[in-house]
């Protein structure tokens, strides 16, 4: 009696049953509904509420005009918005395909039967208990430039580098310190995909005379490819809304080139005093990460 | 559900059936060279991958336990002592404790994660719950409504929220950073999946009995459920406490503030002390690695089969 599809619960209690049924149903979703609606939907309303007025003078306490789109005009007029939208989607299209690699990469071969298996799975698992703020921490003091990485690369005859200073490489830095965090944290969710997958399967790829590379191609992705979807699209909701070392490294500096649009509409609110013009960056980031969301609940139902 | 971590073997034909390893051993050495060769090579790999990622971890910690200005000075020239101190000394983590009171921003971060799990708990198991054994109509609509709206990570409204929480002078204070973590979209997802899979009958028969759903949840489900009740309780928990940008915009009062932000200005403060950083970091870092280390198994498993089974 295993059954995954919904029970009939009326079915088993008719008549006055009906009521109370209603009152638990109200009762027990009471808390849950109240929480999104006060901690998601009002907050989003009045976000896009907000995007509809402009503001007279600077500051948050100035006087309030209803002004149409223009906020949306404003917004999607500055070029330097526009740079941010498009930094923040190549950004997402580079280092979460990566990351996932990577980590796929890495799961795979701490799942071999290797010497020191556990040694070598349990360093790569360290890092990935470290915050993000720990992980801007560490690599904001090893990427200085009179920091041991440019110590290394000046040993290895590289000169050194400018890293987080350089308009060039601030980015690349930034997905660095993303992802010596991500890409343990990613690893332990596949690692759980394989360690799903029953060894009947290879031990009759194995009968059937399959390499090493087949099997891998027709056993282990295809088995995997939940855990990945699920893991791909988990990554792009973690970093479409990467702040912690913008804001604590380069200020989304230098030369706006880590300006992501998390950070674009934390600075228009606080730091430019333009609340309304942040809530419209709010709002579009929303969107986005609503779009994303639904893919993945999407994927997440398709289980069943 | 019991998926005890076996040695897995995914990739590798690490063993191959009994028949298939007796068909292979009496070939030539040239295919055992190779399998030799290509373990010495993995090895190498992973070791090479692992030194990768525990490197800096080790350089942290090391650098905690030197005088701070140690850190940098003792990259030129480069050698063994850019990492192992001359010098041992705890004067970091004296200060840490000390004067800049990173003990209290640690038990403001527990107070407020712990809270967030209890709260959270209690809200989406009851939600689970109904929406998985009664039925009626809208139940996909508020389902689908709850998991997608708590998926979105709060980050994304944050800004908005902060200024709807001033408005409700919850600035400053532990439920102004306890409340938007008490929604988690995949905690509710994973428990829904769950209780779909406990036999009806079992409810049937305790409804016949005369108990309320009440008394069938807490007394039924939430004991078969243990697991996925541990793991939602842990994305609650790690989510509360890394949280940087809430703290950020809803606590100024250093008395309230917690870890992540505590540590993040004395990197933005004048007078950087990257030893006390590097203490404070892996402080932060203590919590979560005991959860996962512990509950390993509950943390990933629900995600990676979402509670099935």
């Amino acid at each position: 009696m295993t059954t995954t599809t919904a029970p009939d619960a009326p079915a088993t209690a008719p008549g006055r049953r009906r009521g109370r049924g209603l009152a638990t149903i109200v009762v027990f979703l009471a808390p849950a509904v109240l929480a999104i609606l006060l901690l998601r939907v009002v907050p989003f309303v009045g976000a896009i509420r907000s995007t509809l007025f402009t503001r007279e003078g600077v500051g948050l306490l100035a006087e309030e005009r209803f002004s149409g789109l223009a906020n949306y005009v404003t917004l999607f007029s500055d070029e330097l918005f526009r740079e941010t939208l498009v930094r923040t989607l190549v950004f997402n299209l580079v280092l979460n395909p990566l990351q996932i690699a990577l980590a796929m990469v890495v799961a795979l071969l701490l799942t071999q039967r290797l010497p020191a298996r556990g040694l070598w799975r349990t360093a790569v698992f360290i890092p990935c208990t470290i915050p993000l703020v720990g992980s801007s921490i560490a690599w904001g003091v090893a990427l200085r430039p009179d920091g041991p990485a440019n110590g290394i690369l000046s040993a290895l005859g590289i000169g050194p580098q400018p890293f987080f200073t350089s308009p060039s490489q601030a980015l690349v830095s930034i997905m660095v310190v993303a992802s010596w965090v991500g890409i343990g944290y990613w690893m332990l969710f596949l690692i759980a995909g394989l360690n799903d997958i029953g060894e009947e399967f290879y031990e009759a790829a194995a009968l059937d005379g399959a390499g090493r590379w087949r099997t891998f191609w027709s056993i282990t992705l295809p088995m995997m490819r939940r855990p990945l979807l699920f893991v791909l699209v988990a990554d792009t909701v973690a970093n479409f809304v990467l702040f912690v070392p913008v804001q604590l490294l380069t200020n989304g500096g230098p030369e706006n080139s880590t300006t992501l649009l998390m950070f674009d509409a934390y600075r228009r609110t606080y730091t430019y005093s333009t609340p309304n013009l942040g809530a419209t960056s709010t709002v579009v980031l929303t969107l986005i990460m609503l779009l994303i969301v639904a893919v993945q609940f999407r994927l997440l139902r398709d289980r069943d | 559900m019991s998926t005890t971590t076996s040695p897995p073997v995914p990739g590798a034909r690490a063993v191959p059936g009994p028949g298939a390893a007796a068909r292979r051993r009496p070939s030539f050495s040239g295919p055992r060279l190779q399998r030799v060769l290509l373990l010495v090579l993995l090895t190498t790999a992973a070791a090479l991958v692992a030194l990768a990622f525990m490197l800096p971890t080790v350089w942290m910690l090391l650098g905690s336990l030197r005088p701070g200005s140690q850190v940098i000075s003792s990259v030129s020239p480069l050698g063994w002592h850019t990492l192992v101190p001359e010098t041992w000394t705890l004067e970091n983590y004296a200060a840490l404790f000390g004067q800049l009171g990173f003990g209290r921003s640690m038990a403001n971060s527990l107070w407020v994660a712990l809270w967030s799990v209890v709260i959270g708990l209690a809200l989406s198991i009851p939600a689970a719950y109904v929406l998985s054994v009664l039925r009626f109509r809208g139940r996909e609509a508020v389902f689908a409504v709850l998991v997608v709206g708590f998926m979105i990570p709060f980050e994304a409204i944050a800004i908005p929220l902060a200024q709807v929480f001033t408005e409700w002078n919850l600035n400053n204070t532990y439920l102004g950073l306890i409340l938007p973590g008490i929604g988690n979209g995949l905690a509710i997802f994973n428990m829904r999946q769950f209780f779909l899979g406990v036999p009806i009958s079992l409810r049937e028969a305790a409804l016949i009995d005369g108990a309320s759903e009440l008394r069938i949840m807490t007394r039924l489900y939430v004991p078969l459920s243990v697991t996925t009740i541990i793991n939602s309780a842990l994305l609650i928990f790690l989510a509360q406490w890394s949280s940087y940008l809430w703290p950020l915009l809803v606590i100024s009062d250093q008395a309230k503030q917690v870890a992540p932000i505590a540590i993040a200005r004395t990197f933005t403060d004048t007078e950087f002390n990257f030893g006390q950083m590097f203490g404070g970091a892996l402080l932060i870092s203590v919590v979560p690695a005991l959860l996962l280390f512990l509950l390993q198994r509950y943390f990933t498993q629900s995600v990676a089969r979402s509670g099935e089974k």
